[in-house]
């Protein structure tokens, strides 16, 4: 496969360049112990998992944003089908997503502490928010964007309403639904880190805060290049993901 | 004895917001069984409101559409239809399981399906793509399926709306000999949509010319008395593309 080993030089590349212009910068523009040179921090990185630590706050966030991305998609596609299959319910429900999805998760941190604490139930609550919606609009616009001559086709063909429902809408709508958790992911990343600033006892958030309570500017940058590869990991997933359910019929996902 | 088809006094009219448009106005057709009757008109006469109405898409606002005696009430699977863009295929499944897709909704096992799919497969002249995507098949291929589809599930009659309305002039004429011989075997009877002179008597055993809309109806009816293949330089059919084009040409320039 040429054009992916060319995709794969093409990510090493990038990210070399990247940290080479992180460690020129460090050294030439802003000389300061604030911003670390990239080793210190790859040396920091690497005492951190030797001793665990960066495995058990890297697992302490991606098991939260995994429980309640789960959980919100959960939720979230049966709505957006319902919305997209009926009008009197997405006459009803449309309210609510509009209303709520310009509410921000990081709004909800409050009382979502206030319900459930701080330890896990808060967490997965608001992972679960800040998926749901994005998940329903995804959805539905998808079943909205199902081709009318697909589905006429499939009554000519003798198919009764479930059947055309089961067989043409919902397939057709699954590259939209990944979309969408795709997109509600990005938001899980926002929403847990900002959730464990605020409230936690372990997690990548929780390891920024008291990075920064203690002056230890090389395990922060270690906690945001943590954030970078895993959402660039789950993202990769993602995108493997929708290739394989729709990359056949829509290149460009 | 009652036609295979009869369109009886059937009109429609669209209700929008900005006011009613008459489509079709008193549209009378009998077809036989076996026949292959091209559907001829300028855009906007109605022409594919008349097939969506026998389809079952849409619902004649005046007079009645019988197919063997029986109002045509909604879609069904005894009427099979081969739609103008292939945006009708299914793009998750593969040419053959999109050939075998009535066969799945009746319950059909799978080693049958796709036995009836191959076999029909072989008929389009698409042996060996069966494990193809849509995405995978040109504009003329995708027809093919479509047409394979259709077929397939055995309606009693296939409607066809312009369906190599979208293909280059080469692919369309291959496409057109294509179905002229699969018509030749199986006799199916076609309702089929054109606005293209040649292509209406190429392959019609009879044409009707539409006249303009709104309120579009039906014009003349001229049969097409020639052998199949048909010889498109023959004197013959140059008689017959002449008598179609006069009565067309009166509908594209009224007042000439």
């Amino acid at each position: 496969m040429h054009s992916r080993t060319a995709t794969v030089i093409g990510y090493v590349l990038g990210f070399a360049l990247l940290f080479v212009i992180w460690h020129l910068a460090s050294q030439y523009l802003v000389s300061s112990v604030l911003f670390p040179s990239p080793f210190p921090v790859f040396e920091r990185g690497w005492v951190l998992l030797e001793e665990g630590l960066l495995q058990e706050s890297v697992w302490a966030s991606m098991r939260r944003i995994i429980q309640g991305f789960l959980l919100g998609s959960a939720i979230g596609i049966p709505i957006g089908l319902a919305i997209g299959s009926f009008r009197p319910v997405r006459l009803l429900l449309e309210p609510w997503t509009e209303f709520f999805r310009f509410i921000p998760a990081v709004a909800m941190i409050t009382v979502s502490v206030i319900w459930f604490g701080i330890g896990e139930e808060s967490k997965i609550f608001l992972i679960a928010y800040t998926t749901v919606f994005v998940v329903v609009i995804a959805t539905a616009a998808g079943v909205g964007a199902v081709g009318r001559d697909k589905i006429r086709a499939a009554q000519c063909l003798g198919a009764n309403k479930l059947q055309v429902f089961a067989l043409v809408a919902l397939p057709a709508t699954v590259p939209y639904i990944l979309t969408g958790m795709r997109l509600a992911m990005a938001n899980a990343f926002v929403t847990i880190v900002a959730a464990e600033l605020v409230a936690s006892n372990d997690g990548l958030g929780k390891m920024l805060w008291d990075a920064r309570l203690f002056m230890q500017v090389e395990d922060i940058f270690v906690a945001l290049i943590s954030l970078g590869l895993l959402g660039f990991a789950t993202d990769r997933v993602f995108r493997l993901l929708i290739r394989a359910f729709a990359g056949r019929f829509n290149p460009t996902m | 004895m009652v036609a295979f088809v009869e369109l009886d006094g059937v009109g429609m009219t669209f209700r929008g917001r900005t006011g009613a448009y008459e489509a079709v106005r008193d549209f009378n057709l009998e077809l036989s069984e076996g026949e292959f009757f091209c559907l001829l008109g300028t855009s906007g006469c109605g022409k594919t409101t008349v097939m969506n109405m026998l389809a079952g898409f849409d619902t004649p606002t005046a007079g009645q559409i019988r197919l063997e005696g029986k109002p045509v009430r909604g879609p069904g699977a005894d009427r099979g239809v081969v739609f103008q863009g292939h945006d009708s295929l299914y793009d998750w499944l593969t040419a053959r399981d999109n050939i075998a897709f009535g066969l799945r909704l009746r319950g059909m096992g799978a080693r049958e399906r796709r036995a009836v799919a191959d076999r029909f497969l072989n008929m389009v002249g698409l042996t060996g793509q069966g494990g193809k995507h849509p995405s995978e098949l040109s504009g003329g291929m995708k027809q093919r399926i479509q047409i394979a589809r259709a077929l397939a599930n055995d309606p009693r009659m296939l409607l066809m709306d312009e369906p190599f309305g979208a293909l280059d002039a080469m692919t369309r004429a291959v496409l057109q000999a294509e179905l002229s011989r699969i018509w030749s075997e199986n006799r199916k009877t076609v309702l089929f949509i054109t606005h293209d002179i040649e292509e209406a008597c190429a392959l019609a055993t009879r044409v009707g010319v539409m006249k303009r809309g709104p309120g579009g109806t039906l014009k003349a009816v001229v049969p097409i008395d020639l052998p199949f293949p048909r010889e498109r330089t023959s004197d013959a059919f140059m008689a017959s593309f002449r008598q179609v084009h006069e009565l067309i040409h009166a509908e594209i320039h009224p007042h000439a």
